[in-house]
């Protein structure tokens, strides 16, 4: 009888559990995120489908965790992008030597590794789904506001600010490659961030995406704070149409459905040239809006990329970054530094942008409201819409949106290139 | 503290924003040609035609059953009326 309850025992996962509590704390973590993601509703179409992979890749004899390559010594000899199983062994074939994961097929990572390490090396470590979720972004991203106030688009830059000032910083405790990861947070757009992560610290993907996406969520908490901090109430009550009457633009529009068509085709030549490590998210990004602005000639495009094919690249983005937050991976010191130097990109970044507005009020008589700077992040069209709020709190006619999201959307694209720069110097 | 990572760090700071700055910079001011261009060569907005098909939904009618519904109703109203948008509900 002893010996039955003993079988069953061993076939459960408690014994695991009992032997390594931290299983306990992820899977604690994970239903923290749920809740976030369900009840307080952050982010809730990435954030569920990451806190649900973070659940079931932390059931020990589950098979679910994705397994991180790296390079790993045995018997003094060097092995290349080996894989620790959880039990503490090698990855290894009949001989003993040690696979290198990226030269198995993947048919045989499915039946050794399980069909969660399967769809990571295939989908994710492949860099496929983050282009294929910017192509979905960009379908569902509007340039008209930012080509009516083409002038403001110059904030995106400035708003990338926080990503390199917390490399300075971050690059004092992390290596220059995981450092990178951490800093592209400020640009405040989960598929770069993971991207980026990717190709230059792919063991730190787990803590950077969920840094990302839970700071994301957070706008509405961070801009307001930062912008506070640093903007009078005089500024804050700058009112741009008020402005634009002031100072008439004489831009005028004759074309809008054409210009909206070629705007997509010359960034994207653009920033092929400047940046070609940028080209796979922003030309990505632009094809995305091609299609949309097309029309009905390409409307079947659009719909499937900004439905169907958008929607499966979620659940498995969210799934497998979610699976690859093992116990090994998530707890230990660098994931506080994580959350930490994240939180100071995102200040940073909306401080970049508040700052480059003070400094062109300073020559400009036009005078612009620092929230357009402080919108410079990706994060659309949340930041806008915080942003839109806080100026009307402080004068209810001061619709500041369509200025906000122009500044919004190029955020977009500067933190794109400012991915593009980073894997091109540390990659 | 790591000078050779904090100096790297500084030089990618330098290039970094630079880059991003110029970029967007390229973008405005090609932006403005590109606006500039369109005004110049297609002046006037081209309208959608009301009975273009869209073809992820079947909900719009084809143009030779539209005509087909519109001669009807300009017979019944003396060619008072006619039919601007027909989608099959």
């Amino acid at each position: 009888m002893g010996e039955i309850f003993e079988k069953i025992y061993g076939m459960t996962a408690l014994g695991n559990f009992v032997e390594n509590p931290s299983y306990i704390i992820m899977i604690l973590l994970a239903f923290f995120l749920l809740y976030l993601g369900i009840k307080k509703e952050y982010e809730p179409l990435l954030l569920v489908p990451i806190a649900f992979g973070v659940l079931i890749a932390n059931f020990p004899g589950g098979g679910m965790g994705v397994y991180a390559a790296v390079d790993t010594t045995v018997n003094g000899v060097l092995y290349h992008n080996a894989v620790t199983l959880s039990d503490g062994t090698i990855w290894s074939d009949a001989n003993g030597i040690p696979y290198n994961i990226y030269e198995v097929g993947l048919p045989q990572i499915a039946h050794d590794l399980g069909i969660m390490n399967y769809l990571y090396y295939a989908l994710i470590k492949s860099g496929l789904l983050p282009p294929i979720i910017f192509m979905g972004v960009g379908a569902l991203t509007d340039f008209g506001p930012m080509l009516r106030n083409l002038k403001l688009a110059i904030f995106g830059a400035g708003a990338q600010f926080g990503i390199f000032a917390v490399l300075l910083v971050a690059s004092q405790f992390f290596t220059m490659q995981e450092a990178g990861s951490l800093a592209i947070i400020g640009g405040a757009d989960g598929p770069t961030a993971i991207f980026t992560t990717l190709k230059l610290a792919p063991h730190m993907l787990g803590p950077i995406a969920i840094a990302a996406y839970s700071y994301m969520a957070l706008v509405p908490v961070i801009v307001p704070l930062v912008v506070k901090l640093t903007c009078s109430e005089k500024e804050l009550k700058i009112n741009m149409k008020e402005q634009d009457k002031k100072f008439p633009s004489k831009q005028e529009f004759k074309n809008m459905g054409v210009l909206k068509i070629l705007f997509p085709i010359a960034v994207t030549t653009i920033v092929a040239i400047v940046v070609p490590d940028a080209v796979s998210l922003v030309g990505m990004l632009m094809f995305g809006n091609l299609i949309k602005e097309i029309g009905n000639n390409t409307s079947r495009l659009f719909n499937a990329a900004s439905n169907g094919i958008m929607n499966a690249a979620t659940i498995f983005l969210g799934l497998c970054v979610g699976a690859t937050m093992t116990v090994d991976a998530f707890l230990n010191l660098k994931t506080i530094g994580i959350v930490a130097g994240g939180f100071l990109a995102f200040g940073f970044s909306i401080f970049g942008g508040i700052l480059l507005v003070k400094v062109m009020n300073l020559f400009s008589k036009k005078k612009i409201n620092p929230l357009i700077g402080a919108t410079g992040l990706s994060a659309v069209p949340m930041a806008s819409r915080v942003a839109n709020d806080i100026a009307l709190k402080y004068d209810s006619r001061n619709h500041v949106l369509n200025y906000c999201m122009s500044s919004n959307v190029a955020g977009v694209i500067g933190s794109a290139v400012a991915a593009g720069i980073l894997i091109s110097f540390l990659g | 503290m790591n000078t050779a990572n904090f100096t790297e760090s500084l030089q990618l700071m330098g290039i970094g924003l630079a880059t991003v700055f110029c970029v967007l910079l390229f973008i405005i001011f090609f932006g403005n040609v590109l606006i500039k261009l369109v005004n110049k060569f297609f002046p006037e907005e081209v309208k959608p035609t009301t009975l273009s098909s869209t073809p992820a939904n079947n909900a719009v009618v084809d143009a030779g059953v539209a005509q087909a519904i519109n001669a009807a109703i300009m017979k019944l109203t003396n060619g008072k009326s006619k039919a601007n948008k027909i989608e099959r509900l």
